[in-house]
């Protein structure tokens, strides 16, 4: 996507058996429920360490405790272990993988970019801005060092530009919004618009595989769509239409379902109009939660899950298809989320029952 | 783009085939000129043989290739696993085997 990027160019062509073999030996490799049931029991970090140094993570740990044996250390293992992971995979992709997962993990992009003007306008360190940075887009960690470094917004956007980057034009085309409010929102929208839009147009086609990578693409637009729509809810637009908030590319919420709840004014009738989607199940199971905590985490965390699934189902398909590589490459992310809650909640002596409440999938 | 190509050459070339012996076989079963037929029976022959050996071997060429690339991935991340993926590497010559005995037993 940058032109900076120098990266090894795919396998032509669209063999899936080298690939997939190579992402199932990968797999069997991923954290087994024992092994975190036995992580959650530590009785400190170290302890969780000493677990985790004979597994996948154990390189990546011995190089980031040389500072000391904290929890920050360890998130910094995992983090390490995830970017080099997503790397690894996508260098042995074949052509069409590439392209597809490559599409799909744009979204990694747009968490980067956002995490670097959100920083860059709250006046944050470089250091503590790259700390929640993962390369694992088309973005490299050099180029996210650069972007950190610089001095403001204005300068991460002339950046982009001048590295040719597809987020630079609808930055760029916000960036006026932003300089009169100062209001992030226009160019976190702008991003996902963009986003959304790119994402679909790459992934058009009848093929198999194609259309498996824009479901994916699709859950994940709707999840944001419907939580934009919560959030509607609870706040007054002031003559603003709601349709600009919509985002294309959605598997199940359309404009016009997006544009009718987003006139609706509770939850329950909200629900009432997803009756046609699999997410007012999802969406109706957490309703009690929703209610006991009036917080809208409840269904974000609802949405996460059932995305979250979705993408680990993709394995279970063609097992000379995409969705091998899609699954793993999920279940990655959502086993080193689960071991960021564990070394977080032990460091502060949560119980093991409320961690594993707080776990996604294990 | 190749795979395919390569698929309708083959099936045409055994259309060709199918159509071709039992013309010669239904002219034997007319009775007309014997020793004429005699050495198109044995070319019919020879050319199924050959087909036998040759399309079993491509079989178990395309089979050896897709297990080859799968093998060498597996190998790179589960190299404990090398005496299955030679088994497996090796398990497609059975095709070849069964092509040579048959090729054996037409002309025989």
């Amino acid at each position: 996507m940058s032109a900076q990027t120098a990266t090894k160019a795919p396998t032509p062509g669209r063999d899936y058996g080298y690939g997939n073999a190579r992402v199932r030996g990968m797999r069997s490799r991923l954290l087994s429920a024992r092994t975190f049931d036995e992580l959650m029991t530590s009785s400190d970090v170290n302890k969780i360490i000493q677990q985790l140094i004979d597994t996948e993570y154990g390189p990546d740990i011995e190089t980031a405790i040389i500072h000391g044996r904290t929890p920050a250390a360890v998130d910094e293992a995992f983090r390490a272990n995830m970017v080099g992971t997503f790397q690894k995979v996508m260098g042995f992709l074949n052509a069409e993988a590439h392209d597809l997962v490559g599409t799909l993990l744009g979204r990694w992009d747009l968490f980067n970019i956002k995490s670097i003007i959100r920083g860059k306008h709250m006046h944050l360190m470089p250091e503590e801005i790259e700390d929640g940075l993962y390369a694992v887009g088309a973005l490299s960690p050099a180029e996210l060092h650069v972007l950190v470094q610089l001095e403001d917004i204005r300068a991460v956007v002339d950046t982009l530009v001048t590295w040719g980057s597809p987020y630079a034009v609808p930055l760029r085309g916000a960036l006026a919004a932003y300089g009169e409010g100062g209001n992030l929102a226009s160019l976190e929208l702008a991003l996902d618009k963009y986003y959304s839009g790119w994402a679909a147009e790459r992934l058009s086609g009848r093929r198999a595989n194609v259309v498996l990578a824009r479901r994916i693409l699709g859950l994940q637009v709707d999840s944001i769509n419907l939580l934009t729509t919560f959030r509607l809810l609870k706040n007054d637009l002031g003559g603003i239409s709601p349709r600009i908030f919509f985002l294309a590319g959605g598997a199940y919420v359309s404009e016009d379902l997006f544009n009718t709840m987003s006139g609706l004014s509770d939850v329950d009738e909200v629900l009432d109009a997803l009756k046609t989607t699999p997410y007012a199940r999802q969406l109706e199971a957490v309703i009690a939660t929703y209610v006991e905590e009036g917080s809208l985490s409840v269904f974000e965390r609802a949405l996460e899950d059932y995305v979250m699934r979705k993408a680990l189902d993709a394995g279970r398909g063609d097992p000379l298809g995409v969705g091998i590589t899609i699954a793993y490459l999920w279940a990655k992310q959502n086993e080193v989320t689960n071991l960021r809650i564990i070394v977080k909640g032990t460091a502060v002596g949560m119980p093991s029952d409320r961690m594993r409440k707080e776990l996604i999938i294990v | 783009m190749m795979d395919k190509r390569l698929t309708k050459v083959l099936s045409a070339g055994v259309f060709l085939i199918a159509l071709v012996l039992p013309a010669i076989a239904l002219a034997q079963d007319a009775g007309t000129a014997v020793v004429a037929v005699a050495w198109q029976v044995s070319a019919a022959k020879a050319i199924a043989a050959g087909l036998a050996m040759g399309l079993s071997a491509l079989g178990a060429a395309y089979a050896q290739a897709k297990i080859g690339s799968a093998g060498a991935g597996t190998l790179a991340e589960r190299p404990e696993v090398a005496i299955w993926v030679i088994t497996l590497q090796a398990l497609p010559e059975v095709i070849v085997l069964l092509g040579f005995v048959s090729a054996i037993m037409i002309n025989g």
